[in-house]
């Protein structure tokens, strides 16, 4: 669904992504996780071509990002990108935030989009918010918003960068619930995140990244009680006891 | 003596009412005119295109650096020497209507750079087309900022169109140097002529300042 070929980028002439090759399934749930600055975020903004690349091939659902001839309206309408922001748009509601882009982009009725995004925001536990300007929302819900605003366009993928970040501690669980049926749904996932227990619970592959590099690729249980590098060692141990 | 000139000013009643009319017409139609094309310019200023920002950041940053009377001058005198010829209306709009211009751009450019780069990554993210993006997220995140300096630009116009006076159009200031010949009484000549200003512009300023009230409670409620 996703593949990375021997990617690069720089920033000016700091190197920021380094020879990254990964491969991303249909339905699999990927965690990105590593030290900050280590590229993570990055990574998922290339997949979208918020960032653009400088070397190597990047192939999502069989269309080349960063190829000039790629229609990247149908691109991203395929990709839902969360950030750990939240983004939404100051001016309209809830439900207005969520059907703009399948009414503009996708060219669905009105009637019918608001219909879809009352179903999307009740999915995601707002259906008393429906009508709510984002000040209006505790951050927790900002995200779901923001993550129902994504499901809108029914993507194949869902990219999430530090969803969790911006959160107070006990917001947190709310997004990751909604995450977590994302992900027993089938959904394609690439989730930059500091959250251990969702990466371990969730995911089927943790990505560790160092200095924009792919340090270790391993299934949660084997990374997180037998890291192989000593990067990776030093990395779980300072989350660990923080 | 006082009296009778009152008097006599009031005779001119109407002649003052026809440059009044002036006034709004000149300021009027270069109010719209420049609006229209302040907000393009406002666009290309904060917009991607590197040659489109630098023309215009160049126009507004020479309007802005001349006194207004020098650019009238320069519309209604030297064009003619090119084989421009002008009457003094339109000149006077063509020249009133660039000024207002220029500042509209740079209010409007401030507007759209005031809106978080997240708003546009957002909208990138869902597909959105550069002229959605800034139809329907940028722009109306952007009026409120634009909103209260922009009145507070119209307030402004309608004063500098005074000038226009110099090159002969017919506005109230000229009707008060043609009358205060006629009625030596430059302090009751020119305060009329000042309070017909001030009922223009003191409506504009008013809605300014509810603007700016009503866009800070909105900002900070929303």
């Amino acid at each position: 669904m996703i593949s990375f070929k021997n990617v690069n980028k720089w920033y000016g002439d700091l190197l920021v992504l380094n020879k990254i090759d990964l491969e991303v399934a249909q339905g699999e749930v990927v965690v990105i996780c590593g030290p900050s600055g280590s590229g993570k975020s990055t990574l998922i903004r290339c997949i979208n071509r918020l960032e653009p690349i400088q070397k190597g091939a990047l192939i999502v659902d069989g269309m080349n990002v960063h190829d000039r001839k790629t229609n990247m309206t149908q691109l991203r309408a395929e990709i839902g990108f969360i950030f750990q922001q939240f983004n939404l748009y100051p001016h309209m509601s809830a439900l207005g935030n969520v059907t703009i882009a399948p009414i503009r982009v996708r060219n669905i009725p009105k009637g019918e989009a608001e219909k879809l995004g009352r179903k999307t925001l009740v999915r995601v536990g707002l259906g008393e918010r429906i009508d709510s300007y984002p000040a209006q929302l505790s951050g927790g819900q900002q995200q779901r918003v923001a993550i129902a605003r994504g499901l809108c366009m029914q993507p194949k993928i869902m990219l999430f960068d530090e969803p969790t970040s911006a959160l107070d501690p006990e917001m947190i669980n709310e997004v990751l619930d909604v995450m977590r049926d994302l992900a027993k749904g089938g959904m394609t996932m690439m989730v930059v995140t500091h959250e251990m227990g969702f990466a371990r619970e969730v995911a089927n592959r943790v990505v560790f990244m160092d200095e924009g590099t792919i340090i270790e690729v391993a299934p949660p249980n084997d990374f997180f009680t037998n890291p192989q590098t000593d990067r990776g060692k030093y990395f779980l141990s300072s989350i660990l006891t923080h | 003596m006082w009296g009778f000139y009152f008097h006599e000013l009031m005779r001119s009643l109407p002649f003052f009412l026809k440059g009044l009319w002036m006034t709004v017409a000149v300021a009027g139609l270069s109010l719209i005119f420049g609006s229209i094309i302040g907000f393009f310019g406002g666009i290309m200023r904060a917009g991607h295109n590197k040659p489109a920002r630098l023309i215009v950041g160049v126009w507004v940053d020479l309007i802005r650096g001349t006194p207004f009377l020098v650019q009238i001058f320069v519309i209604f005198f030297i064009l003619p020497g090119i084989g421009i010829e002008l009457e003094a209306f339109p000149a006077a709009v063509i020249a009133l209507t660039n000024l207002t211009a220029s500042f509209i751009t740079e209010i409007v450019a401030g507007g759209i750079l005031a809106v978080p780069s997240g708003q546009k990554e957002a909208a990138t993210a869902a597909g959105l087309s550069g002229y959605q993006q800034l139809r329907y997220i940028v722009l109306p995140q952007a009026m409120r900022t634009i909103f209260p300096p922009l009145v507070g630009q119209y307030v402004l116009l309608i004063k500098d169109s005074s000038i226009v006076s110099a090159i002969g159009v017919v506005d109230i200031t000229r009707v008060g140097w043609l009358t205060v010949q006629r009625i030596p009484e430059g302090l009751m000549v020119f305060g009329l002529v000042g309070l017909l200003y001030f009922a223009i512009c003191y409506p504009l300023i008013n809605l300014s300042g509810y603007l700016e009230r009503r866009m800070t409670v909105v900002s900070t409620k929303i």
